[in-house]
């Protein structure tokens, strides 16, 4: 793959105008019947001096349940990496359309503790375009760097699914690519119960900026041919890395597999399992989270040491 | 407190309105406060004998303005008749007829104390007659005092001085404003046991005292009485009264014991309690008591054991084992609290009356185990008393129950408390075995 | 009491040798009957309840007027008006105006950790009395408005011109007013205890039947101390309330088996935990003195028992690799060797019974011969607790659990079990107290007759 070309953007993009702009073009694309092509943009956006608000940085960490420390928690980086990586994927020539895209996977590096008042270099790119057997699937890459030592402090690789579109030369894959099927699950103890109310969507929103219509309320979600609003997957798994607690190191993987969305209001009952290496040290913690009731599987996922 | 009848007719309006309807005319009385005099005015001493004289002297140590004779349309606080050498029933007259002169002149809430000599004790049927005629004559002139002027008398044994220490404590009780509510009655002292305090608003000092039922009503005034006059307080009562008795003992600055007097090793835990406490136990009053009303012909066993369970087998057992402590031994003194239910009777109270009379008997038997080591033991008989116990009595009863005595009024808790608190004193360290009756001399019954 | 003996007298350096502290005697307790909530005390504060248990403490003691060394207590479901509880509560009651206090606050175990802090206190020679104690409302709870409405609140004091202050009040919507009433979940699972202990009662496999079998013999036990007279020195009553409300004297083992689980609904196994196997929500307070034997000498009050020690634990249930209400199980075995005891030397066991799942729990832990040796370092099980030792005086689940106040309870109980009991094969009787606390805590104490 070509090394992407670098548009360096003056400012964070609005999130809120790119899914405004968004809603715009998937409307032009309906009526126009165009299409942006079957590539994805070689190229990268890349916001300089990138700084957290500090009240911001609060808000969030009491809502997904971090100690309000200084250190940006791996989910707020995700978060402040997001509008830079929402500008990617609306560009005009990003082939998927954006709105109604699933979060399938989430897989972020924290390679040392960011302090809040550290200006960071933030840049985002797309590849990896893949078939799904439900669509076409996609990378999202984004990298944190200190504006001051260039070093990589944070990547993080988001995979969506734009369901049903198949775009040409984009093979289908075999049965082989989907998620195991939640039927085999059998719910573990659970060792957190989280209630959800119909504002936890809305909540999160304000604190991480990501205005998607389908986490806004029930009429919102519905418009977008869902049932009810969900809550946001990186909302989901903030929790569960906020509940893994302070054995994690100060660099470590954090991964999370989503499967079925979580309708709002909802119970989702959580098990976290430490795992400990031979030398007795912290290796991973595992964690699964599901429907209490229905015992059916919301998503699964790991935070590991980084070695 | 003054019931609110008795506020209404001793002021302006009300009174002159209780007067025309010809209502009962119930004066406030006075009561004793710590620092108040002893009488409200001159003393007239009244009698030939030595023992008169004996008196009137002692009075006037007393600092008390003290007439041998009556001054024209002086206002008096108390007549002393001294009846100590009578003979025969003609021998009255005199000092009798003397007093009477005098009774216009005596200020409201004043006092007639006689002294004499106990009729028992008299060496000739007409010593006898004589001394036993100052009871009729004394209980009857009570019933014409007005304005809570009461009339009581003290009864020597023969071989005894006017001034002996239980005489004078006596006197010093009936004059004072202690005795507010007892009226019609004698003490009798029989022995030179005992002696006046230094201190005569601390007469109890140094003492400690056990208050049994001293949540409430009647047992808590003791409470604080006892205090006041110097004593430390132990207050007892039933587990399920605690809050009340925690809330007396804070106030009287004493140790809440709650414990059912019913049990057997209740006497144990009062002594052992006292012993760690305090090092001693000199007074314990025996006031916890309860009622369960019913015609005989309706009384069930439940009703009548518990009365009698609390009121008299309670006290015995206590007493028991007061008296076989070693803790108990320096001049102790117990006070038993009666009813006149127990004297007079009263339907409905059969297994009350048992009660309260078993106490009568139980009092005067005791005082003969206790005089080896200069203790006594005495009741106190109350009339009708406001407390809770009285505020549940149906109102028209209750009314009459109040204006039926002399007084014209119910006692206040703290009347009955008085009584106890001399007969507790080292001053009446020769009375023992008496029931003294505070009722404002009932008009029914006895 | 710890007299040196002989030997090591003659060995110490003199001249440097620590003084031994001083032993720390529990003079005795009071408390006020305990009520389900919304029972008798619904209107009365955590600083009413607590203001009556010191009165009803004073009056037995006659501590009248006496300036105490310190007044240490604190209560879990605390008012923000609340900032100086215990304080006030001295200021309201009958002791010396001139008596420090302080609040302290530890969950459950609130009211043992006063006991404990205060001994040491004693110990050290800072202080020669105290008293200790807890204080819990559920009926009175602090509700707190939500949290949208306190921001709105708090910026609204921020405001300076009318004109923001009216903007403001403009964003106030229907659901802020909403109050935002305590609950007794954990903040870091969402689970409350019940669901916990529920987790933990399966894990340790405790039947239906062991644990109605506890709680009626709970309320058994407790039953009959009350007939015997055993609370009369222990409890004062308040608001007409002389015995604690929730004891059922009449209850049976087939009414506690008749009724329907309440947690662990969802859990794969049988759900086996019952309100009458848990402890309901309780109000109430309860308080204990404590001196050096020379001041309940000088005083003329009784000592009772000595407070030997104390030891708190805590375990990681968050990440659920122990149950919520199992720390005791650590703590107990850590304070035992330190005396080098064990479970056998121990005369009383008063395990605060949370739920009856949780003292069952433990006790299976103390005799899992494997737990013993990989969690418990141990070469195997802790031991057997004898049954006829355990809570005879009836506990938590029939007297109820003002959080904050149980400690009080169970210390001044088991002080004057020890002092009846006097000595054993010529020591003094002594008593082992578990209570366990939520976020995964536990504080357990060593008493001895005195
Ligand atoms: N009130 C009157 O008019 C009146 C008249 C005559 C006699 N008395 C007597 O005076 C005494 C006090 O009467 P009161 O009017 O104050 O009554 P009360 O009912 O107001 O108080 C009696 C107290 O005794 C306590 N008590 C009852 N049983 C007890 C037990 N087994 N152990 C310990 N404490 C117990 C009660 O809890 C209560 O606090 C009683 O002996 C009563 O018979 C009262």
């Amino acid at each position: 793959m070509t090394e992407p070309q670098p548009v360096v953007l003056g400012e964070l993009p609005s999130l809120s105008k790119l899914y405004v702009n968004a809603a715009t073009t998937a409307a032009r694309r309906r009526v126009m019947g165009t299409s942006a092509g079957e590539r994805l943009p070689v190229v990268s956006h890349e916001v300089r001096n990138v700084l957290a608000d500090v009240g911001n940085l609060t808000a969030y960490q009491h809502l997904v349940g971090e100690t309000a420390s200084d250190i940006l928690p791996a989910g707020y980086v995700h978060a402040l990496a997001f509008p830079v990586s929402m500008s990617v994927m609306n560009r005009d020539d990003f082939p998927l359309p954006l709105l109604g895209m699933i979060h399938l996977r989430n897989h972020a590096e924290q390679h040392a503790p960011i302090l809040f008042s550290e200006p960071l270099d933030i840049r985002s790119w797309a590849e990896n375009l893949a078939g799904h057997r439900a669509g076409t699937q996609l990378d999202v890459m984004a990298e944190v760097r200190s504006a001051s030592s260039g070093d990589l402090l944070w990547r993080g690789v988001s995979t969506y699914l734009a369901k049903g579109v198949f775009l040409p030369g984009i093979d289908k894959p075999g049965n082989s690519n989907g998620s195991p099927g939640s039927s085999d699950f059998s719910p573990p103890d659970p060792t957190a119960l989280w209630q959800l109310g119909l504002d936890a969507g809305r909540n999160y929103a304000t604190v991480s900026g990501d205005f998607n219509p389908i986490h806004l309320s029930v009429l919102s979600a519905k418009a977008l041919g869902l049932r009810g609003s969900i809550a946001h997957g990186m909302y989901l798994a903030s929790r569960a890395l906020a509940d893994v607690g302070a054995v994690k190191s100060d660099s470590f993987a954090w991964d999370v597999t989503f499967e079925a969305p979580v309708f709002l209001p909802a119970r989702v009952a959580l098990d976290i399992a430490t795992v400990h290496s031979g030398s007795g040290g912290w290796e991973r913690s595992d964690y699964v989270a599901w429907n209490p009731r229905s015992g059916r599987r919301h998503f699964t996922g790991t935070v590991s040491a980084l070695s | 407190m003054t019931d609110k009848y008795t506020q209404l007719v001793s002021h302006g309006l009300g009174k002159d309105v209780a007067k025309r309807l010809g209502l009962p005319q119930p004066v406030v009385l006075r009561r004793y406060q710590p620092g108040a005099p002893l009488v409200t005015g001159p003393v007239l001493v009244i009698g030939d004998s030595a023992g008169a004289d004996d008196i009137a002297t002692t009075l006037l140590g007393w600092g008390l303005d003290v007439r041998r004779n009556a001054l024209p349309k002086e206002e008096l606080g108390a007549i002393v008749v001294v009846l100590d050498a009578v003979q025969h029933p003609r021998d009255l007259s005199k000092s009798v007829l003397t007093a009477g002169t005098s009774l216009r002149d005596l200020a409201a809430n004043a006092r007639v104390v006689t002294i004499s000599r106990t009729s028992q004790s008299a060496p000739s049927p007409a010593s006898a007659a004589a001394r036993q005629g100052i009871d009729g004559l004394l209980r009857s002139l009570a019933k014409e005092l007005r304005a809570g002027t009461t009339a009581n008398g003290i009864l020597l044994d023969d071989d005894l001085a006017t001034t002996s220490p239980s005489a004078l404590g006596a006197l010093r009780f009936f004059l004072s404003g202690r005795s507010a509510y007892v009226d019609g009655q004698f003490l009798t002292v029989s022995s030179t046991s005992g002696m006046l305090p230094n201190d005569s608003d601390k007469p109890l000092a140094g003492k400690v005292a056990v208050v049994t039922g001293a949540a409430r009503g009647i047992g808590a005034a003791i409470a604080r009485t006892l205090h006041r006059d110097g004593a430390t307080i132990v207050a007892v009562d039933i587990p399920a009264a605690g809050d009340h008795l925690a809330a007396v003992a804070n106030e009287v600055r004493g140790t809440a014991l709650q414990l059912d007097i019913s049990r057997d090793d209740a006497g144990h835990r009062i002594i052992e309690h006292a012993i760690e406490r305090y090092g001693r136990l000199d007074i314990v009053v025996h006031n916890a008591g309860i009622t369960r009303d019913r015609l005989l012909a309706n009384m069930d066993e439940g009703r009548w054991q518990s009365v009698i369970a609390v009121n008299i087998a309670a006290q015995l057992n206590i007493n028991e084992a007061l008296m076989a402590s070693k803790y108990f031994k320096d001049a102790p003194r117990i006070v038993s609290v009666a009813s006149t239910s127990g004297i007079a009777g009263n339907r409905g109270q059969t297994n009350y009356g048992a009660s309260k009379g078993g106490v009568i008997g139980m009092v005067r038997s005791t005082a003969a185990l206790m005089e080896s080591f200069g203790g006594t033991i005495n009741a106190v008989a109350p009339g009708f008393i406001e407390t809770e116990m009285t505020a549940k009595m149906p109102f028209a009863i209750r009314e009459a129950a109040r204006r039926l005595n002399s007084l014209k009024q119910g006692g206040q808790p703290q009347d009955v408390a008085e009584a106890i608190a001399f007969l507790a004193s080292d001053a009446a360290g020769g009375i023992s075995g008496e029931v003294l009756r505070v009722c404002g001399q009932q008009l029914v019954g006895a | 009491m710890a007299v040196a003996d002989e030997t090591s007298g003659g060995t110490r350096n003199q001249g440097s040798a620590p003084q031994a502290p001083r032993a720390a005697v529990i003079v005795g307790g009071n408390r006020i009957p305990f009520a389900r909530t919304g029972g008798a005390y619904v209107k009365s504060s955590n600083q009413d309840m607590l203001t009556a248990a010191l009165d009803g403490l004073i009056a037995r003691f006659g501590l009248q007027d006496e300036r105490i060394g310190e007044v240490a207590a604190g209560a879990v479901l605390k008012h923000s008006r609340d900032f100086n509880l215990t304080r006030e509560a001295v200021l309201g009651s009958a002791l010396s105006p001139e008596t420090p206090a302080y609040d302290l606050q530890q969950a459950c175990a609130t009211g043992l950790e006063t006991v404990i802090g205060l001994s040491n206190k004693i110990k050290l020679g800072q202080i020669d009395s105290a008293i200790a104690g807890g204080v819990d409302s559920a009926s009175d709870a602090p509700i707190a408005v939500s949290e949208g409405l306190r921001e709105i609140l708090l910026d609204l004091n921020r405001a300076k011109t009318p004109v923001q202050k009216l903007k403001i009040i403009g964003r106030v919507r229907p659901k802020d007013l909403a109050p935002d009433a305590p609950n007794t979940g954990e903040p870091r699972t969402g689970l409350s205890m019940g669901e916990h202990q529920a987790l933990t009662t399966a894990q340790w496999k405790i039947t239906r039947e062991a644990q109605d079998e506890l709680s009626f013999n709970s309320h058994r036990n407790l039953a009959a101390a009350y007939e015997r007279g055993f609370f009369d020195d222990l409890i004062t009553p308040y608001r007409g309330l002389n015995r604690d409300s929730n004891m059922r004297a009449d209850t049976t083992l087939e009414k506690l088996s008749s009724l329907k689980p309440v947690f662990g609904k969802n859990l794969g196994s049988e759900a086996t935990m019952t309100a009458g196997n848990s402890t309901p929500l309780t109000d109430g307070a309860s308080t204990v003195l404590l001196a050096t034997a020379e001041w309940a000498d000088a005083h003329g009050l009784p000592k009772l028992a000595t407070v030997l020690d104390g030891e708190a634990a805590a375990v990681d249930f968050v990440h659920g690799k122990d149950g919520l209400l199992m720390a005791p199980v650590f703590a107990v075995p850590r304070l035992l060797a330190r005396h080098g005891l064990t479970l056998e030397d121990i005369d009383f066991f008063e395990i605060h019974e949370a739920f009856a799942g949780t003292v069952l729990s433990t006790l299976a832990a103390w005799e899992d011969e494997d737990f013993g040796r990989t969690r418990l370092g141990l070469d195997g099980a802790l031991g057997k607790v004898d049954r006829a030792k355990l809570n005879v005086n009836g506990s938590s689940l029939a007297a109820g659990h003002p959080f904050a106040a149980t400690g009080g309870r169970i210390v001044a109980s088991l002080a004057k079990m020890l002092h009846e009991k006097g000595s054993v094969d010529g020591r003094p009787a002594r008593g082992l107290i578990s209570v366990c606390a939520a976020g995964g805590q536990g504080v357990v104490a060593l008493l001895e007759a005195a």
